[in-house]
């Protein structure tokens, strides 16, 4: 049994944030789809869920997680993959998304995604936990590229081909998120285009764009800006290379008027729709 | 390297207390540096990012403290106490539990003698924020319990509730520094103390002030007191059902069950 909309993640959707709860319940602004952080629903009760439950009447919907802590050599954590499983219960999301990182080791919570080293160790080790995760939620996840400002000595692939190799294993699917595949690229002196074409093409069912920050050696994903010119051009050719894939504009930090982000999600919704027309 | 060694080096380096530590050095040897910036600044921008969202999670949970203390002091707080304090959650609302233990501690911020009740104040606010809805009360089914297991039942408070003695009026003090709050307005510590429960009634958030009685109570219900270990107190036949009615005490259980 279903209480919400089946209908489909389609076209360019919104991060959702609470400074909009407002608006988007008084106003119903046309909006593709909202994509919610899993991490701040995890509380037994009260307003969050409330809202969150609010929009989803109304909207499609994808939960993001950022707590799984799926690269960590800790054992995972039982407790928090029953609340987000209640969570997906209750809100019945059309995919749940979490990240190419860990966030923990030894118990300690350091709540930034940390880099793994590319290696076939590290590759067998996160490949058995995402199955693991898999099988405790009942569904497969997209998993996604992080920014990354370090690279370890002794990898032995690439970070597209460390993708390639998880979802052969696990099923899983990929969230390709543009502007971290560029923060890393450029962090990194990869170049960005091959990034996308080495990616396994058809496990994609979603892309994220964000802003960074350029720093005098590096650029900061803060997920705080509007999506950068360079960014957008990955875009198009990540699009033309993909095909039109759900598309989501991501703003984390210094959150703007949701004018703003329909604005982001405009622009993507038009290289959507260009390149839809070129296909048909 | 192994993988768990290659984690726990790069959580000791960007935990380390300063940024110039053997942990960093340490860890600078395992990742690849470039001309433009050396392996250790790599690891800096790690070590930045963490201590940044440990820092802004405090400042999400405690905005009147840091109203109080002035954003500059408030930060430079949180840091030390993010330094100090790991994070033990996958939830960060989970961390700052003991940041009003801190801030009791902490030398600098003993000129405002009542923080660190009001971050206990704050803490409460926060956990009640995302408690569970309801718990399951059923005033009849207490009264239909026989007589002779009635003293057997324990009480439970609102799922949401925290209790909170301080002696300075914090409400107040609270109240006055909302952002809603438009008089400027002063309070004056001669207002003396207070005994408070902190809860969410369904999804309207409460401060309220309690009586010497229905904290007494309500401090016993918290503590795991049978109806048994009350039933001594003459008022507990009117006691009781107000505080039933307020809303604090929600949940009842036979400990034989
Ligand atoms: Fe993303």
């Amino acid at each position: 049994m279903t209480r919400f909309t089946r209908k489909s993640i389609e076209g360019a959707g919104i991060g959702l944030r609470t400074c909009h709860y407002r608006e988007i319940l008084g106003s119903r602004p046309p909006v593709a789809w909202f994509e919610a952080v899993a991490d701040n629903y995890l509380g037994d009760g009260g307003m969050p869920l409330l809202h969150l439950e609010q929009v989803r009447e109304h909207y499609p919907m994808t939960l993001h997680g950022v707590g799984m802590s799926l690269g960590s050599t800790d054992p995972l954590d039982q407790a928090y993959l029953r609340r987000l499983g209640r969570l997906i219960g209750r809100i019945e999301p059309a995919w749940v998304s979490e990240h190419l990182a860990w966030i923990s080791v030894g118990g300690s919570y350091l709540h930034e995604l940390l880099p793994l080293p590319y290696t076939q160790e590290a590759l067998e080790h996160v490949a058995g936990r995402i199955s693991e995760a898999q099988d405790a939620l009942g569904l497969p996840l997209l998993i996604e590229n992080p920014s990354s400002y370090l690279v370890f000595r002794g990898e032995q692939m690439s970070e597209p081909e460390f993708l390639r190799e998880l979802v052969r294993r696990t099923g899983c699917g990929i969230l390709l998120d543009v502007n971290n595949a560029y923060v890393s690229a450029m962090n990194h002196g990869w170049d960005p285009s091959a990034y996308i074409n080495d990616l396994p093409a058809t496990a994609i069912r979603e892309i994220h764009l964000a802003g960074y920050e350029a720093h005098e050696n590096y650029l900061f994903d803060t997920h705080g800006h509007r999506v950068h010119p360079p960014v957008w051009d990955l875009y198009a050719h990540a699009i033309e290379v993909l095909g039109p894939v759900p598309t989501l504009i991501e703003w984390d930090t210094d959150i703007p008027p949701l004018e703003t982000l329909r604005d982001e999600a405009g622009k993507a919704q038009q290289h959507l729709e260009r390149r839809r027309r070129r296909a048909a | 390297m192994r993988l768990g060694e290659i984690q726990r080096l790069f959580h000791d380096a960007v935990r380390s207390a300063d940024d110039d530590s053997g942990a960093i050095h340490e860890a600078s040897l395992a990742i690849v540096g470039s001309a433009s910036l050396p392996a250790r600044e790599h690891l800096l921008i790690y070590r930045r990012a963490v201590l940044g969202t440990l820092t802004r999670a405090l400042t999400e949970i405690y905005p009147v403290c840091r109203r109080l203390t002035g954003a500059e002091f408030f930060d430079a707080m949180s840091r030390d106490y993010a330094r100090r304090t790991a994070s033990r959650s996958p939830d960060l609302g989970a961390y700052g539990e003991c940041f009003a233990d801190f801030i009791a501690g902490f030398e600098a911020a003993r000129v405002l003698p009542y923080l660190a009740d009001v971050a206990r104040l704050e803490w409460c606010w926060h956990r009640a924020f995302h408690a569970a809805d309801r718990a399951p009360f059923d005033p009849a089914g207490l009264a239909a319990v026989e007589d002779e297991r009635q003293s057997r039942i324990r009480l439970a408070l609102h799922p949401s509730a925290s209790l909170l003695a301080s002696g300075y009026p914090v409400h107040r003090i609270w109240e006055v520094n909302q952002p809603e709050h438009e008089v400027v307005s002063s309070v004056s510590l001669d207002e003396g103390g207070v005994r408070l429960v902190v809860w969410r009634q369904q999804y309207d958030m409460r401060i309220d002030l309690l009586d010497e009685r229905e904290w007494w109570l309500l401090d016993a219900v918290r503590s795991g007191a049978t109806l048994g270990a009350l039933s001594d107190s003459p008022d507990l036949p009117t006691l009781l059902p107000r505080c039933i009615t307020r809303g604090w005490i929600a949940a009842w259980k036979s400990i034989d069950d």
